[in-house]
């Protein structure tokens, strides 16, 4: 093959793979705005969906549940996964070290249908000895913090793991006892690491719908479930108009992220280069 | 030992208080691996101490267990007359410049100076007041605000300089404090980097792996080997009397030959190899027909084209090399068993001195105090 054709066939091949993953999100924002009632037929633009959604107090209700039980799940996530990563990482040897290394990371290989149903099981008998949880916003939490332990231990890990332990020695050396060591350099440093866990776990948690299905009672629907179980009753447009909601929402803060990461990485370069012309000086 | 020891006439031995003891420390690794192996040293007031040996041979370690980073697997380590074997790093008046300098990245140059004294609750006019005095030391007062990412190398390095002299420690531990600095650079460092612990008076211990670096900064040096010393002493006495083989193979250049004792006497040895015979013009403790190693630097040896005189003490060979320096031009002398005897030469003329080329034969010879004779 000539070499201008193998770009043409580059180009269009990445146009085909863009069309494939864009193309039916770009649908759903589309006819989010169509004025018919039939999904797949267009009439003209209008809004009507979206004060069809603004009625809908079900779905903004399922909304707000599903933001509130990723914003805690994130936290807690990020808590407990920060502890994982630094026993894991900062301590070479300690009892049981084997087992909560691969106890850690179970949760990202198994099938989340079995650690719902093994979740289900253990707070369906639990409740049954001692009375509590009622299954509801609590035992979701619960499964959404376990899951999300595993991914933020993960994200954790890999910054320290590139993070020097000298750092910790330095400060070390110079006085710090081991809680300072943490609070005055290991915890500034690990910001960044701790932000994208967070985003991480918060986003598993927002369209998370196994889970939740077997953790959760009634009266409290998340937002992907209820998506979920409309969709089956036949395709609403509303669902396309919450969807594309949270599809602006996602996409600016995913773009306004990434425009502070390459600020801050430009400014760094540029402030290195100073240096090294200074130096030369 | 079969070589004549000089004595320790090194003007710092004499007048010197004790500060660092290090008595039979030991570090094994998971159970097998010998880091370091029963060592001993002892370190004196204002002195700066230079540990050198091959990469992996346990430099490190020793320098990690006098900051407290490392607990020795046996032994005992004081300062002061203090045991402080078991102090945690924290509580240590001893102070560590790292080898890729650890400063802290979200800390200005200014923070990371006064990190130390923070730590100590030192009043806050006295930490601007001794952060000042220390950007001074290392000519650093404008770029207090910057991050260390702003510096370039050599200016990371003096930072690194600056945070572990202002606590005022006891001890300085300096682990390859210019490894990560470019030949040049490096160079101009060593003194300054001197001149700067000196001023401050604090004593070291500097672990270096580059032999010139060694000779230059420190006082006295320990050749260290698979976790054990080889030897100790000024750096001239370890040139110029390496104790064994190994030292003088590490500490610059050498030609060893292998030979057998021949005359044993008390004012001479003579020592017969496949090379030439060896007249030494003094007594070792060995015993006549004993193995041993005759090291010679290529410094000592001269060449010429005339055959010397004497039975002694020379050896004939082909030019096969001449690697010019500059300063300095190397010869690579063939000889007849095989060897290669190099022979350095200083260009104190413009004409290459001696006029030899490829190919020519020539006649090597030294005096009979220029080489050592090793039994290990
Ligand atoms: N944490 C550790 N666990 C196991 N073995 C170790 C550890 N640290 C060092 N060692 C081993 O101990 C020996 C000495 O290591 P050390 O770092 O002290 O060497 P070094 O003299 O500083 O070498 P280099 O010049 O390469 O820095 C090496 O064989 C090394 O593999
Ligand atoms: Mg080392």
């Amino acid at each position: 093959m000539s070499h201008g054709l193998n770009k043409y066939f580059g180009k269009a091949w990445m146009l085909a793979v863009y069309m494939f993953l864009y193309l039916p999100i770009v649908t759903l924002v589309i006819y989010s705005f169509n004025d018919s009632k039939l999904v797949t037929v267009w009439s003209h633009a209008s809004l009507r969906w979206y004060s069809a959604l603004a009625a809908d107090a079900d779905l903004i209700s399922a909304v707000w549940l599903s933001l509130k039980i990723a914003f805690v799940s994130a936290l807690m996530s990020v808590f407990f996964g920060t502890f994982v990563a630094f026993a894991l990482n900062r301590y070479k040897r300690f009892v049981g070290r084997t087992f909560l290394s691969s106890m850690a990371n179970m949760p990202l290989v198994m099938p989340e249908v079995i650690v719902g149903l093994a979740l289900l099981l253990m707070l369906v008998s639990v409740q049954h000895w001692l009375g509590f949880p009622e299954r509801g916003l609590f035992t979701i939490l619960l499964g959404h913090a376990l899951l999300g332990t595993a991914y933020a231990a993960v994200v954790v890990t890999s910054r320290l793991k590139e993070m020097d332990g000298r750092l910790d020695e330095a400060a070390m050396d110079l006085g710090s006892k081991p809680w300072q060591v943490f609070t005055l350099v290991t915890f500034p440093l690990l910001v960044p690491a701790l932000v994208s866990a967070f985003l991480l776990t918060f986003t598993l948690s927002f369209d998370d719908v196994v889970l939740s299905a077997f953790l959760s009672g009634p009266g409290y629907n998340t937002m992907p479930m209820v998506i979920f179980s409309r969709a089956r009753l036949g395709l609403n447009p509303t669902i396309n108009a919450v969807a594309t909601v949270t599809i602006t929402v996602v996409t600016i803060a995913v773009i306004a992220s990434s425009f502070y990461t390459s600020h801050v990485e430009r400014k760094r370069k540029r402030e290195m280069a100073l240096a090294y012309s200074d130096a030369i000086r | 030992m079969a070589t004549a020891s000089k004595p320790q006439t090194g003007m710092k031995s004499a007048e010197k208080e004790e500060l660092l003891r290090i008595e039979g420390i030991s570090k094994i690794y998971d159970g097998t691996v010998k880091a370091v192996d029963d060592v001993s040293l002892t370190v004196y007031k204002g002195e700066i101490f230079g540990l050198l040996g091959g990469s992996g041979c346990g430099k490190s370690t020793l320098l990690r267990m006098l900051a407290g980073f490392e607990a020795p697997t046996k032994g005992k380590i004081y300062l002061a007359e203090q045991d402080i074997t078991n102090l945690p790093a924290y509580q240590r008046p001893i102070n560590m410049m790292f080898q890729s300098y650890a400063l802290f990245p979200h800390l200005s140059v200014w923070e990371n100076i006064a990190f130390g004294l923070k730590r100590d609750g030192m009043p806050k006019d006295q930490i601007a007041e001794r952060v000042e005095k220390m950007l001074g030391l290392v000519q650093l007062t404008k770029f207090a605000p910057r991050k260390p990412h702003q510096l370039s190398g050599g200016q990371q390095q003096r930072v690194a300089l600056a945070r572990s002299l202002a606590k005022r420690p006891q001890l300085l531990l300096l682990d390859e404090p210019l490894g990560a600095l470019d030949k040049k650079l490096r160079e101009t460092t060593q003194l300054e980097l001197v001149n700067i612990i000196e001023q401050v008076g604090v004593t070291c211990v500097l672990v270096t792996h580059d032999q010139e670096e060694a000779m230059t900064m420190a006082s006295r040096i320990a050749v260290m080997s698979e976790g054990y010393f080889l030897q100790v002493g000024d750096p001239d006495t370890v040139y110029e009397m390496p104790n064994s083989r190994k030292v003088a193979d590490f500490i610059g250049n050498v030609n060893m030959f292998e030979g057998v004792i021949e005359e044993d006497e008390p004012d001479h040895v003579t020592v017969r190899s496949l090379e030439c015979i060896h007249y030494v013009g003094h007594g070792i403790s060995g015993h006549a027909g004993m193995q041993v190693g005759v090291a010679l630097r290529p410094e000592k040896v001269m060449l010429s084209k005339r055959k010397p005189k004497g039975d002694y003490n020379w050896a004939e060979g082909e030019v096969i090399e001449i690697v010019y320096f500059g300063a300095h031009t190397t010869y690579h002398l063939k000889l007849a068993s095989g060897m290669v005897l190099k022979a350095q030469e200083i260009n104190s003329t413009r004409d290459l001195s001696c006029g030899l080329t490829w190919g020519d034969k020539a006649y090597a010879h030294w005096s009979n105090e220029a080489m050592v004779v090793l039994t290990q």
